[in-house]
């Protein structure tokens, strides 16, 4: 031991757990090795600082409790509120959600709706043109009588009734 | 128990005059103003309250309370500023003095005088305040109060190995802090002695 460090030995445990024997070996060892030295005079100086700390302490005082159940009542309270305002949030988000809903419909019914049915006026009452009348010509279908033909059948059914 | 479980406030009055103690005695470990140890008890009393269902009543009443005890206040000091690094002109003068004074007689009787108690608890703490909070607890728990490590490892829900590796390198930290004080700490006191000639 004494020609062996104690550093690891004075980490290794606290220094009020070594027997008197390992003192007196880690002592004498320190007498030939500065740097053990040290280090166990600092584990000393270690020990009763930890020592000192852990002596210190506080009892409870005599209003501890009162605090600690007022504290405990006021959590509770502010709990119950909270679920309060929680249920208040949410029916306030239905009603506004019931709400919101009701508008977009009435929106929908007054301004989508009615254009439709106003685009249809509008289309069936536009007169025709000259140009939808040449351009239909050329989209009419086969079983359709041209404009042309139709001026044909006209006139010949004229003539025919004058003869 | 079963009283304080259904909501009844005289009951749990009672298991806070009965274990009260314990838990300040932890939190005492790491806070030394009143007023911060008792914030943090009723911290764990309010937490016990509310966590009572929980309590399945495997072990102690008492050590659950401590266990709660022991998480929030490495909760607090986790959450708590980075640790501050400490150097010998960090110290006051009546630091440095007692210092020296260990350095002269370690154990002699005199250094146990309140003053000096006091002194040695400031100075403690900040030597402490420079370890991890958990590095803290270990110390203290072990070093400081005795405990077996099986009751540490208990209280703070690690393995003994766990809690032996913990305590190894908390206790080389500590002993290299307070190397590096004593290595520098003459200095602080030449320098009183100095301005006291003036």
């Amino acid at each position: 031991m004494k020609d062996e460090h104690i550093i690891a030995m004075l980490d290794g445990s606290p220094l009020g757990a070594m027997s008197e024997g390992e003192l007196a070996a880690a002592g004498a060892h320190a007498e030939n090795c500065s740097e053990c030295a040290r280090a166990l005079e600092a584990a000393r100086v270690s020990s009763l600082m930890l020592k000192s700390r852990a002596a210190e302490g506080f009892e409870p005082s005599p209003f501890f409790q009162t605090r600690v159940l007022a504290a405990l009542r006021e959590r509770q309270a502010a709990a119950v509120e909270f679920w309060s305002l929680g249920r208040l949030w949410k029916s306030a988000g239905v009603l506004f959600s019931t709400m919101a809903a009701t508008t977009a419909a009435l929106a929908a019914l007054t301004f989508i709706a009615p254009q439709q049915s106003s685009q249809d006026v509008a289309t069936n009452n536009r007169p025709y043109t000259a140009e939808d009348v040449i351009l239909g010509q050329s989209n009419q279908s086969d079983d359709q009588m041209s404009y042309g033909q139709v001026i044909n059948t006209l006139y010949a059914t004229d003539d025919s009734t004058e003869r | 128990m079963r009283l304080a479980r259904a909501g009844d406030e005289s009951a749990f009055a009672e298991i806070m005059r009965r274990y009260g103690p314990r838990v300040f005695r932890v939190a005492s470990r790491f806070f030394r103003r009143r007023e911060q140890v008792e914030e943090v008890a009723q911290e764990v009393f309010l937490k016990a309250f509310t966590q009572l269902e929980s309590f399945e009543g495997r072990g102690s009443l008492e050590g659950w309370l401590a266990k709660i005890a022991a998480n929030t206040c490495l909760n607090i000091l986790r959450g708590s500023k980075r640790r501050p690094e400490m150097t010998a002109s960090d110290m006051t003068e009546d630091e440095a003095t007692w210092l020296d004074d260990k350095l002269a007689d370690v154990a002699t009787e005199r250094h146990r005088a309140s003053e000096r108690a006091v002194v040695a608890a400031d100075l403690t703490d900040r030597v402490l305040g420079t370890l991890s909070p958990e590095d803290r607890m270990v110390l203290m728990l072990i070093d400081g109060e005795d405990t077996p490590v099986k009751d540490v490892a208990e209280l703070l829900g690690w393995t003994e190995s766990n809690v032996k590796v913990r305590a190894f390198r908390a206790r080389r930290r500590m002993r290299e802090a307070v190397e590096r004080l004593l290595a520098r700490g003459g200095k602080p006191r030449d320098r009183i002695e100095s301005a006291g000639e003036r």
